[in-house]
């Protein structure tokens, strides 16, 4: 088993890996860049390394120092999380090198699903279905706009090895694509260090739905079942769900066929999601096509709706699977019980373009409510900073029924303060009471159309009674004429406005 | 109405009002003119300030000169105008990086770049005056 992990990563995620390791007995080791030095992810963790300067590049992204720091702490293991190094063969193949445990798939099924080219000749040749597209042998400006119009517009351009929106943008146009080409590629050197653009067809208004597969080194390989991720922003995931809405049984069944093949053709160990495309607009019924995106050979950002939906740690399994062991369930232990539902909540300014926010955290009470989880990586008085990704924290609501469930997730969101920078969750309880959204009906592109008018702050003024409240906050230390005396009970704290 | 108001302080910036008898919580941060407020799931920032309003409804001056700011801290990617440039609405002047995101800065107007205050690959803060137009 593994003794000691180094946790290449931060925030929320690095966190929730932290909490997995103090379980299981393994010391956690957290890394950090100097702009971390007293976040969250450092203080949970048995030790700490610095890796160096804040700029990624120069820290999470940093190989030679995240080896240097599992070498230096005698780590025996690195968990990659998400994003930065989790999808980087080289980093993968480094840590082997190393003698260092990957808490991940092998480097060469990284390095076949991180290509997007190659990924598709993998689920081709396991007889997965694709999205028309190509890579252009010419990866000049000239050749992407051909292979575009060879594809057909509206096309999307993609990062080769991209992933979770940069370095994508669509094409409606040919007058402008040399220009959104550019944008693109700048986009995915810079996110990726790899310049290589993929053309493919967009399908308009399909629903994205992906399935969680695990396979152990003993030969063992299952599904959890599917995930719906369809509410996004830009190709940002807004909010996750399982079961899906739409998804029938024989839907199900074949979709969750295609990804266990696809993750046995290239060899996959540990956790892993296949990302696909439903096109419900005949319909949801056993013959509704569906077409593979990619593999994502990395815990998902969206992790928890699986775990609360089938009851299992997926942290857990993927330090025993990564430590030899063979997975904890069998594809028969396994089953989808009521409702979960996921929002991501982002530092950023909807009604301004969601423009990241930046600066500090003055007040931030996350909710305490019945059925709520939430994984996070910021506590009050914390900086939001400008080098890293502005998500802030998930909030997983977990109920018998959908609806339940959207309701649970939507008082929990409604009583979760965070003064100082504007976040995304206005917007996102706005996005969960359209009729849109509880029919099941918001597919990929919602979003960026018909709910663009989400994003607006309705003008509406605070009501006239909070007046005072301000006025007594400003001067706190003047009694309040007229108040009642001060009193401290921390039950009306947790329990919110409409406690009775 | 406001005799029937009571407020009492529960917590750190947590607030409890009772109107007409129903209980209402207030969370407040912030001081001077920087206030922020949340109530039932909202967010306002410098709530009351009369005169200031929310400062997202209040960013372009009067008048035929504009200016155009960094809206947080970035890296200044891409500068695609040059002093005496002519520029139309939507066009995009330069492109910043910010949180490993492309963030666009467009002309909300006609105009001709009179000062162009950054350069290529340099830090730039919040608020820092990047293009001025005429």
């Amino acid at each position: 088993m593994i003794e000691r992990l180094l946790i290449a990563n931060r925030g929320e995620i690095a966190v929730r890996i932290a909490r997995a390791c103090r379980e299981l007995g393994i010391e956690s080791i957290a890394v950090y860049s100097d702009a971390d030095e007293r976040a969250a992810h450092v203080a949970v963790a048995d030790r700490a390394v610095r890796l160096g300067p804040a700029p990624a590049a120069e820290s999470y992204l940093n190989i030679d120092a995240l080896l240097d720091a599992a070498r230096t702490t005698n780590a025996d293991a690195v968990h990659p999380g998400y994003g930065f190094l989790s999808e980087n063969a080289a980093f993968a193949a480094a840590c082997r090198d190393a003698n260092l445990a990957f808490v991940g798939p092998p480097a060469g099924a990284i390095a076949r699903m991180g290509s997007k080219i190659s990924a598709r000749r993998v689920a081709e040749s396991a007889g997965v279905p694709v999205v028309p597209g190509q890579t252009p042998a010419d990866q000049s400006d000239a050749g992407i706009v051909a292979a575009l119009e060879t594809v057909g517009l509206p096309a999307l351009v993609k990062a080769s090895a991209g992933g979770g929106g940069r370095g994508m943008r669509e094409v409606r146009d040919r007058a402008g694509a040399e220009s959104i080409v550019q944008s693109a590629r700048r986009e995915a050197q810079a996110a990726f260090g790899d310049g290589t653009l993929y053309v493919e067809r967009l399908i308009d208004a399909p629903h994205h739905v992906e399935i969680q597969v695990f396979a152990d080194t003993h030969g063992t390989a299952v599904h959890l079942f599917e995930r719906e991720c369809s509410a996004q922003r830009r190709h940002q995931k807004v909010i996750e769900e399982s079961p899906s809405p739409q998804l029938t049984p024989e839907l199900r069944q074949r979709m969750t066929d295609a990804a266990i093949r696809a993750a046995r053709a290239v060899g996959y160990v540990n956790a892993g999601t296949c990302e696909f495309l439903v096109d419900f607009s005949q319909g949801a019924h056993s013959e509704t096509p569906f077409y593979f995106l990619e593999m994502n050979t990395r815990l998902q950002v969206e992790h928890p709706v699986t775990e609360q939906v089938a009851g299992v740690d997926l942290v857990r399994a993927q330090l025993l699977v990564a430590s030899g062991e063979p997975l904890p369930w069998t594809e028969q232990s396994l089953f989808q019980r009521g409702h979960a539902i996921e929002a991501r909540v982002y530092a950023e300014d909807p009604a301004q373009g969601f423009i990241p926010q930046a600066g500090r955290l003055l007040l931030y009470r996350e909710p305490r409510h019945p059925g709520v989880r939430i994984d996070s990586g910021f506590r009050e008085g914390d900086t939001v900073g400008v080098h890293y990704d502005a998500l802030l924290a998930k909030v997983i609501a977990t109920a018998e029924t959908r609806d339940l469930a959207i309701a649970r997730l939507v008082s929990a969101l409604r009583d979760f303060p965070i003064l100082g920078i504007r976040t995304n969750i206005p917007f996102v309880v706005r996005l969960l009471e359209t009729d849109a959204f509880r029919a099941g009906r918001v597919h990929t592109r919602f979003l960026d159309t018909d709910g663009a008018y989400l994003a607006a702050d309705p003008d509406v003024a605070p009501p006239d009674f909070l007046r005072d409240v301000v006025d007594a906050a400003r001067n706190e230390r003047r009694p309040v004429e007229g108040a009642a005396p001060i009193s401290w009970d921390p039950w009306q704290g947790i329990r919110g406005w409409n406690a009775r | 109405m406001s005799d029937s108001r009571v407020i009492s302080r529960i917590g750190d910036g947590v607030y409890r009002v009772i109107v007409d008898g129903r209980a209402h919580l207030a969370y407040v941060a912030g001081s001077g003119s920087d206030v922020w407020l949340h109530w039932n799931g909202r967010v306002f920032h410098h709530p009351f300030d009369d005169g200031r309003s929310d400062q997202r409804h209040a960013r372009r001056p009067a008048g035929g000169h504009q200016s155009l700011s960094a809206p947080m801290p970035a890296t200044v990617l891409k500068v695609h105008v040059a002093v005496g440039s002519a520029v139309h609405p939507a066009d995009t002047l330069l492109i910043l990086e910010a949180m490993k995101m492309e963030l666009p800065i467009r002309s909300t107007s006609d105009g001709v770049v009179k000062a162009v205050h950054c350069r290529e690959g340099e830090l730039v803060q919040a608020g820092a005056v990047l293009v001025e137009l005429e």
